[in-house]
């Protein structure tokens, strides 16, 4: 690295990863800058500085291989008790009647709490509705009632089930139909018509560009609830320290987590201390909407020592937070030559019994796929509605890969009557660099195209469809998702401080955390390349909210490119501070200085000839041990340039915007309706690549759970929940059904991301499920209209065409 | 009343005296003898997470009732690798980036451990069928059937150099 630190801001060139440049088949103009974006890039012409682009091995991989990485279920405290919760058999009921005595009685048994035993303050991220235990009422099977602390989990679990509640049961409403009826039971006295949150927007005139279209196609497609099923559950350790409490918890989001968690306890935010476990698996289940931290805590008062709560896999599913279920009725507007004119959007989302944050997945839902067309005009009604079932939330995609299910049907029909190839029709409409979509979402870097284009050569597109095998069929979609995305406040920012040790080493302090997807060791390389040191001699930090740096966590698509920026800004200072530092002892200029390797490098001194290396833990011990010492340290922040939507969901939701572009080849059993996904190709505009092989993780992992979203993951449902609440009913895919996948990533570089970076968790979700569906379609013609495309669904589909026919016949 | 049992734990004796002797191995291992690496994912045997070594075979710990394990030879994850390195399967994965959250990893690991100990060198077949048995909710697979295949190579390549060393001990030989 050099010591010059003045940036050059050349535009970036393609081709810019570190290896040969590909061209890029994407003959596109030179954009018009919307805005004076700050640039964070190196100048053009020079390869990135390693370690960025190369496959470092994870930091944490050692400790997890080994078994020795610490998760939720693993702390161990002195005289640690262990929890469990009493969750409601009923959908709705009122609570007449607890009686805790014989659960109190049994030996080893510290504590045992009801509602009465909480500050009976509701709570969540957007709408408070939840109280930590109930209070009066139940609103769901699973719903937290009482819980207990004991000297192990079995004897918590038996005292449980000695807590005695009498309930007075009241019709349920368990479904979007039941809940929207006329005088239906309300689930919140103080949601009439059982509607949590709506919104609508009317943006260029929907009516009149339909009125303009030449072809015209709508449908509703309905998706189901989702669960992360993450293989570690939800869990958390209390541990009280006069007034305040520490809570290990492995959540994604720690300050936001603590935050809500002072609220549901009744106490200022300055008592409760969050500090990160390992996390062993996120996608949004752990982003701290449900109360099993609370009770936790609250168990840990009352017993006066630690207490560790962890959800059973049963709890998982009766109790966590899943994909919020959408259904989604579409119109999309043509011109008969394929450009796409207007979108109508009528979204009805199922909240469950309690809010979290399934009202800021509604607006995301809502807006963000029409980033990806020029439309001209789109009208969208939007209603999130309480159900008596399992509330539901955050889950990887955050609304879009529902959203995207059901309007990519549209344009798969659409495609279909235009007679126009999917791929061509995309690369039609898509949007470019430079693009503004209706809701003001200002697009940056933008690869789109070249990822439509990759993808339909990676599946073989053209040559196979003017082949075609029975039974078989083909589908393409795409989609948008966000690097971070403003919506806690008006605040998307980060920062990290960089600390430069005597012995020669970096330690990265961020509390934005670990949740599996290596973010630590993308950090920990961006702060290696800055500081010209080793990845073995970066730290990057766990999360603890009194010792790091403030940070939202694992959320939106935003570590990468939130924290990378900030971690990149901190280690510039550090390393600018570090010269400086070797300038004063060297007696030399800092600009004729640079580390490299943990050294710092000078040319040969006036009549020497031997270069000056200096070990930095060298110049750093020196610049401690002198009168008035200092230690070596950098400071960074970087806010994302967006804009906090308003009510209406107007408003640049993020500074840089990933895409991807996936097709999928699947063939369909008509014997049994069975699918199988032969192969799916993605490729994804995530900018620079800043390790392939975590990059390719994300997606490969993001198109498993897509794939589940799609075909696999149901419940049986009675009673308002479902009948085996665990995997043998819950089917997580495994290794057979994954199909032959090309993963690629398109030449690309964000101008405002570190090191040309954009996000990549997400995006490769979003359009699998509307892919597997038009395949479906594709290969035997039955369009499944409500998610899992099941077998079964398809079998009759198939049946009823046949019977169709022969009735023609007849 | 107690009960006490006897059995081999990563090549040590133990003797534990557990209340319950229905109680499963995993919640031994985990809440009474300290070894958290095995990790509990279902408690029903599905998903693999708390796969450890039985008399050689792979098995979830969550199913095994502790008191028939008198006698029985146990291994964990906390028995692979160690000062002298990482056990090839170990080294496989962090090598391939088998892992994201690593919560399944030790199970995973466990079950191409036991895989590679009764059949060095499987065919492709057996290696997705072993990995099959284990969920995993992170990576999709590809990097973990990658780090499968590589395990195979890498406990090649120590065979081979031990035998080069003309060593008494196979690749099982520290493992006694």
């Amino acid at each position: 690295m050099t010591a010059d630190l003045n940036r050059g801001k050349e535009p970036m060139t393609a081709g810019f990863r570190g290896k040969a440049p590909t061209p890029v088949d994407v003959t596109r103009e030179v954009p018009t800058p919307t805005r004076e974006l700050p640039v964070t890039g190196l100048p053009s012409g020079r390869v990135l500085p390693p370690p960025i682009g190369s496959a470092v091995e994870r930091i944490d991989a050692a400790e997890k291989v080994s078994g020795e990485a610490v998760y939720a279920g693993d702390v161990r405290l002195p005289r640690m008790l262990h929890g469990a919760v009493l969750r409601s058999p009923h959908a709705s009921a009122r609570v007449v009647r607890i009686d805790t005595s014989r659960a109190e009685r049994l030996p080893g048994v510290h504590a045992v709490i009801t509602g009465a035993d909480t500050a009976r303050i509701r709570w969540g991220a957007f709408r408070p509705d939840l109280y930590p235990l109930a209070i009066g009422r139940v609103r769901y099977v699973g719903d937290e009632v009482a819980a207990v602390a004991a000297t192990d989990a079995e004897t918590a679990r038996r005292a449980a089930e000695l807590i005695s509640v009498e309930y007075e049961v009241l019709p349920a409403v368990l479904g979007l139909d039941e809940a929207l009826a006329e005088g239906a039971p309300l689930v919140h006295d103080d949601a009439p018509g059982n509607v949590a949150h709506e919104f609508a927007f009317d943006r260029g005139g929907a009516d009149e560009w339909f009125a303009r279209s030449d072809v015209i196609v709508e449908g509703v497609w309905q998706s189901a609830r989702q669960w992360h099923g993450s293989i570690e559950t939800i869990g958390c350790t209390a541990e009280w320290s006069r007034d305040r409490v520490t809570l290990w918890v492995n959540t994604q989001t720690p300050f936001l987590a603590r935050q809500r968690y002072a609220t549901a306890l009744g106490l200022p935010t300055r008592s409760v201390r969050v500090i990160q476990t390992e996390v062993g698996g996120g996608f949004g289940g752990k982003s701290g909407d449900d109360n099993t931290s609370v009770i936790c805590a609250i168990l840990a008062r009352r017993a006066g020592r630690p207490v560790q709560l962890l959800n059973t896999r049963e709890e998982e599913f009766l109790a966590s937070r899943p994909r919020t279920p959408m259904r989604c009725r579409v119109r999309l507007g043509f011109t008969s030559d394929g450009l796409v004119t207007a979108k109508d959007l009528d979204l009805i989302a199922d909240n469950g019994a309690y809010t979290g944050k399934s009202q800021a997945v509604l607006g995301a839902a809502t807006v963000r796929h029409d980033a990806l067309f020029a439309y001209r005009a789109v009208r969208a009604r939007s209603r999130l509605v309480y159900t008596n079932l399992v509330p539901t939330g955050a889950f990887r995609g955050f609304g879009n890969p529902s959203a995207d299910w059901a309007v990519g049907q549209a344009w798969d029909l659409a495609a279909a009557r235009l007679g126009i190839e999917m791929p061509d029709l995309l690369l039609l409409n898509a949007v470019e660099e430079g693009g503004v979509s209706l809701h003001n979402h200002r697009i940056g870097s933008c690869e789109l195209k070249q990822c439509i284009r990759k993808a339909a050569t990676a599946i073989g597109w053209y040559e196979k469809r003017s082949n075609p095998t029975p039974h078989r069929g083909f589908a393409m979609g795409v989609s948008v998702h966000v690097s971070g995305r403003r919506s806690f406040g008006d605040y998307d920012g980060s920062s990290a401080i960089v600390r430069l040790t005597e012995d020669g080493r970096a330690v990265v302090i961020t509390g934005e955390g670990e949740i599996g997807t290596g973010a630590r060791t993308t950090l920990a390389q961006i702060a290696a390349a800055e500081l010209g040191l080793a990845v073995a001699d970066v730290t990057v930090t766990r999360p603890d909210t009194d010792l790091t740096t403030h940070a939202l966590g694992a959320l939106a698509s935003r570590v990468t490119y939130v924290a990378g920026n900030a971690v990149k800004r901190a280690a510039a200072q550090a390393c600018e501070r570090l010269l400086a530092a070797a300038s004063r002892q060297l007696g030399r200029p800092a600009s004729e200085l640079r580390v490299e390797d943990g050294l710092v490098h000078a040319p040969p001194a006036l009549g020497e000839d031997v270069p000056v290396r200096l070990p930095v833990g060298v110049v750093v011990r020196a610049e401690l041990y002198r009168p008035n010492g200092e230690p070596v340290v950098g400071l960074g922040s970087f806010d994302n340039p967006s804009e906090f939507p308003d009510g209406v969901r107007y408003g640049n939701e993020s500074g840089a915007y990933n895409f991807a572009a996936e097709a999928a080849e699947v063939e369909v059993d008509p014997a049994t309706g069975a699918v199988t996904v032969l192969e799916l190709a993605a490729v994804v505009d995530c900018g620079t690549v800043l390790n392939p092989p975590l990059a390719e993780g994300q997606v490969e992992g993001a198109i498993a759970q897509g794939i589940g979203m799609a075909l696999t993951e149901r419940f049986d449902w009675a009673g308002g929940a479902p009948t085996r609440p665990n995997f043998v009913d819950y089917k997580l895919p495994t290794s057979q059904i994954m199909p032959r996948l090309h993963v690629e990533f398109a030449d690309s570089y964000e101008p405002t991301g570190p090191f040309g970076a954009k996000g990549v968790g997400e995006i490769a979700l979003d359009p699998v499920a509307s892919i597997v569906a038009s395949a479906v379609a594709d290969a035997v013609g039955v369009r499944v209209h409500e998610l899992p495309i099941t077998a079964e669904k398809i079998f009759w589909g198939i049946r009823s065409a046949t019977d169709r026919r022969d009735g023609d016949r007849r | 009343m107690m009960v006490r049992l006897r059995f081999r734990l990563n090549h040590e004796d133990v003797e534990i005296h557990v209340r319950d002797p229905a109680s499963t191995l995993l919640d031994v291992l985990r809440d009474d003898l300290g070894l958290t690496g095995t990790k509990s994912g279902c408690a029903i045997g599905y998903c693999g997470a708390c796969t450890v070594i039985v008399d050689g075979e792979a098995v979830p710990a969550c199913l095994r009732m502790v008191g028939l394990l008198e006698g029985r030879e146990v291994r964990t994850i906390e028995d692979l690798g160690g000062p002298e390195g990482l056990d090839p399967v170990q080294a496989a994965f962090v090598k391939c980036a088998g892992l994201q959250c690593g919560f399944c990893t030790p199970g995973h690991v466990m079950a191409l451990r036991a895989l590679l100990d009764e059949e060095p060198e499987p065919d492709d077949e057996r290696i997705r069928r072993t990995v099959d048995g284990n969920y995993c909710r992170c990576t999709g697979y590809v990097k973990i059937l990658d780090a499968a295949r590589e395990a195979v190579a890498l406990q090649k390549a120590v065979a081979v150099r031990n035998s080069r060393a003309g060593a008494a001990t196979s690749p099982e030989g520290r493992r006694r």
